[in-house]
């Protein structure tokens, strides 16, 4: 086991070296098809690979043809798999956090909310691949109120960390009649405003915290970016009279999460390389926007 | 010996008779002057230092550094013994008293002095003329260090020769008088101001405010001449060296005062003449030749008069040098300032001092590894512990503030999400199409209605099919296709009709079509053609009756009536009904005419 994990990391790296060079073949490919298709004389600097090129060209399909970055290693079988999470928080949770870290729980489908008693985080990692968990999710506060939620996807997969801000929980409304139980449904999910190719990046990895829902569920998840912060809504929506009239039913926590590091390697590992960090004391940093333009 | 004594004697008058700028230049002849001057005093010094390794000083050959160091090897033990005899002295002035006077003449006497103070001339003039004759790279100021090592020099001498000096004097002093005394110097004058001199000091010494500042003045006021006698004859007590400190503070600043009259001051104030040790030697030079001192006595004045520390003078210094300067109103303030005694050490002196000890502080500073605070980029490890919370940290926090979630905010995105849902437009999970790994099965629908077939038929039709596949019921599911493949056939039939030259019809096929009621045996009959239809039914099919059927022969008078009976019923009212409908048809027609 330990030297099969060891033997996929290295693995893993040695494809996320080879991008490098992946990237130009396919970029000589995709001139010398240009080429071809236009009509035009092929560049002089791919005369002498073209025969072969050429050859490898006629011998694609779809999935070859376009190159295969890490992320898409990462989410390889995202799409085929759903998505096992377990949730947990820093050592000695708060009872509020506890509560959050429960709603947490219901929001994302097929969570398991795990104690964090006095465990450490490089265990938690091993026994979470060893059980075939695709997600870990922990959950920091601040004297009570949540302030830092960390999504490290699995195997070797990148982490992101985020920090949060406005946390409105659902034990904070006190009348329990008024907000009814949560469903359990898979929901459909919105992102909107991730335009950047980081934007991008984040959207995924909050994208495939969740299943493949049925096309007809009435629960709503929505992750809606403000210059830089994700508000996160829960809604129930029914469909009245025709079609035009919608009712939102706001259920679930809402809270707004604010990007600052995603590192490509797991929570344990320290030294992993870090793919993008927020860097607030330059100078220009409020005039610019990350997830989007 | 006497030659050469007297060479020596020669050298050093001419030396002091020499005019003292001529030192700056380079001048092979005056400093041939000085080095037997210089070796003249060494030779003269020497009996007073009995540890010398060398009888004679050496110059044939010698540079100026050899010749240095030699003298230096004599007076340092001179020095500490002088030292060791003058603070015993201090400490028992008693024994001053029995101290042996050597009754030697005024004149021996004299001499002697003036050997000593020639040797002590000799030495600084030589010295001078040494450093001038080192220093002749072209440089025609000295530096200040060479002057001051200079000036130790001078008043290590000195101060060895002054040393010898009081000691002698003191023996004098006591025995008897005209071998001291000279018209500079008178003892009970000195006496008096000694006196004076102690008040004043303990007094300053208690009040730290010092009122003594109009003695001060006093002081200053009289003669120069006294001073200097102070500072020749001096009695050997805790309070010795501080007197000759201030008297000879008195004098600094005298000197100072002439000298800036003179036309340096002009020069120093455009800046283009500092003061160097140099010049104040100078300068004192000059005060004192002005006031009528002889050469010999001037070179008396020690260097650590000039420059060195000590702590208790200051004040006393400070004061005269405001009375004379200014009025005696900053007096006072100058005592609050000084709350320690310090040395009568000059401004100036003061001055370097601080500067110097400032370089010291930041060179020591520079040297050291610097505070965190200033190292850049420092985690918590590298700093100490909990420092990060007294250091005042201020940085910009260059971030958009956190959204404030308004009404308006809420309400914006959910009507985005209204949008989205009624567009049907979500960002889910897209189930990433499987490659066939499978052919994928057939599967059979088993259909569950009941056939509308019944099995029969369904024989006939696979019968049918059997003998004349070309005349099989069209078996498409579909009825519009049927009927459509029908038309088409009657249409291609006439089109090909139209479209060959040599037409050959399609031959009919006879239709099989199953029969339901055909009778079992079919032979052929010699029959009359004609055969009624009972031929083929059954009799059941012909008549169906039911009951007993009775002939008409057969049946009873009754039943003959009975029969005779429904009939007639029957008749009239099937009679009715057709009445009935003509009254309605008659009833129109009348109804039209009418």
């Amino acid at each position: 086991m330990l030297r099969r994990n060891i033997r996929m990391r290295r693995e893993y790296l040695y494809r996320k070296s080879l991008e490098g060079k992946e990237r130009l073949l396919y970029e000589k490919k995709r001139k010398i098809r240009e080429a071809l298709q236009e009509g035009k004389p092929i560049p002089t600097e791919l005369r002498n690979e073209e025969a072969a090129l050429r050859r490898e060209i006629d011998l694609e399909d779809e999935n070859t043809a376009v190159p295969r970055t890490h992320i898409d290693d990462e989410y390889a079988h995202a799409a085929e798999k759903d998505p096992k999470i377990l949730l947990t928080t820093s050592r000695d949770p708060s009872a509020p956090l506890q509560q959050f870290v429960k709603e947490l729980s219901y929001v994302f489908p097929n969570a398991q909310r795990m104690n964090r008693g006095g465990q450490v985080i490089s265990e938690i990692i091993e026994s979470c691949r060893a059980h075939d968990y695709t997600d870990v999710v922990l959950v920091h506060e601040h004297r009570g109120v949540p302030d830092g939620l960390i999504v490290c996807h699995l195997p070797y997969g990148p982490t992101a960390y985020f920090g949060l801000l406005n946390v409105v929980t659902r034990h904070e409304i006190k009348d329990k009649k008024a907000i009814g139980t949560m469903p359990e449904a898979y929901p459909h999910l919105i992102f909107d405003n991730f335009s950047t190719k980081l934007g991008e990046r984040t959207a995924n990895i909050l994208k495939y915290l969740f299943p493949v829902p049925k096309p007809d569920t009435k629960r709503i998840v929505t992750f809606s970016n403000q210059s830089d912060y994700v508000s996160f809504r829960h809604h129930i929506y029914e469909k009245h009279g025709g079609p035009k009239s919608i009712e939102l039913k706001e259920i679930g926590p809402r809270f707004e999460l604010r990007l600052y590091q995603i590192k490509l390697g797991t929570v344990d590992q320290a030294e992993a390389q870090i793919e993008w960090v927020i860097r607030p004391y330059m100078n220009t940093s409020k005039k610019r926007k990350f997830l989007s333009d | 010996m006497a030659d050469s004594k007297d060479a020596g004697e020669e050298a050093l008058r001419r030396l002091i008779a020499t005019f003292q700028p001529s030192f700056l230049a380079p001048n092979p002849a005056l400093s041939e002057t000085s080095r037997a001057a210089s070796r003249h005093l060494f030779s003269a010094l020497r009996p007073f230092c009995p540890k010398s390794p060398l009888d004679q000083l050496l110059i044939d050959g010698f540079d100026a550094e050899q010749i240095w160091q030699q003298i230096d090897l004599q007076s340092q033990p001179l020095l500490s013994s002088l030292r060791r005899q003058v603070k015993h002295f201090a400490k028992n002035p008693e024994e001053i008293s029995k101290l042996k006077v050597v009754p030697l003449g005024k004149k021996v006497e004299k001499e002697q002095r003036e050997d000593w103070v020639e040797e002590s001339d000799g030495f600084d003039e030589e010295l001078e003329d040494d450093e001038e004759g080192e220093g002749k790279g072209g440089e025609e100021g000295m530096d200040i260090e060479d002057e001051d090592e200079e000036q130790g020099r001078e008043s290590d001498n000195e101060e060895e020769s002054e040393g010898e000096d009081e000691e002698e004097k003191g023996e004098d002093g006591e025995a008897g008088d005209g071998g001291i005394e000279d018209k500079f110097l008178k003892i009970d004058e000195l006496a008096k101001y000694l006196e004076k001199e102690e008040e004043n000091f303990e007094k300053a010494e208690e009040d730290t405010r010092g009122k003594k500042g109009a003695d001060d003045e006093e002081n200053t006021e009289d003669d120069d001449d006294d001073d200097e006698e102070e500072e020749e004859e001096e009695e050997e007590s805790d309070e010795v060296s501080v007197l000759l400190g201030s008297i000879v503070s008195d004098f600094v600043l005298l000197c100072l005062h002439r000298m800036l009259s003179l036309d340096l001051a002009a020069k120093m104030q455009q800046g283009t003449w500092k003061m160097q040790g140099m010049d104040l030697f100078y300068g004192v030079f000059l005060t004192l030749e002005h006031c009528g001192w002889d050469e010999q006595f001037i070179l008396l004045l020690r260097y650590e008069d000039f420059f060195g520390d000590k702590g208790k003078y200051s004040k006393k210094m400070k004061a005269q040098l405001h009375q004379e300067s200014e009025g005696s109103d900053e007096e006072d303030d100058d005592m609050k300032f000084k709350k320690q005694n310090k040395g009568t050490a000059s401004t100036h002196q003061k001055q370097l001092e601080k500067i110097h000890s400032k370089i010291e502080e930041m060179e020591k500073a520079n040297l050291e590894p610097k505070t965190w605070t200033m190292q850049g980029e420092v985690t918590a490890a590298k700093r100490p512990k909990n420092s990060a919370l007294e250091v005042d940290l201020d940085f910009e926090h260059n971030v958009r503030p956190a959204p404030v979630i308004t009404e308006e905010v809420t309400a914006s995105i959910e009507d985005m999400i209204k949008k989205r849902i009624t567009e049907g437009n979500f960002n889910d999970v897209q189930k990433a199409p499987k490659l066939p790994s499978k052919v994928p099965r057939e599967v059979k629908e088993l259909d569950d209605n009941k056939s509308k077939k019944g099995l029969a038929e369904i024989y006939e039709q696979e019968y049918v099919e059997k003998e004349d596949p070309t005349s099989a019921p069209l078996s498409f599911r579909d009825e519009q296709k049927q009927q459509a493949s029908v038309l088409f056939k009657k249409l291609g039939l006439k089109l090909d009709a139209l479209a060959h030259f040599s037409f050959a019809p399609k031959p009919v096929i006879e239709d099989m079509s199953v029969q339901i009621n055909v009778p079992a045996l079919a032979m052929e009959e010699i029959a009359p053609v004609a055969v009624s239809d009972a031929a083929m039914l059954a009799p059941e099919e012909v008549f169906e009756g039911k009951g007993d059927i009775k002939e008409e022969t057969e049946l009873t008078k009754e039943e003959r009536k009975r029969r005779r009976a429904n009939k007639k019923r029957r008749f009239k009212a099937a009679a009715v009904k057709r009445m009935g409908k003509k009254v309605q048809e008659g009833a129109l027609p009348n109804q039209m005419n009418g």
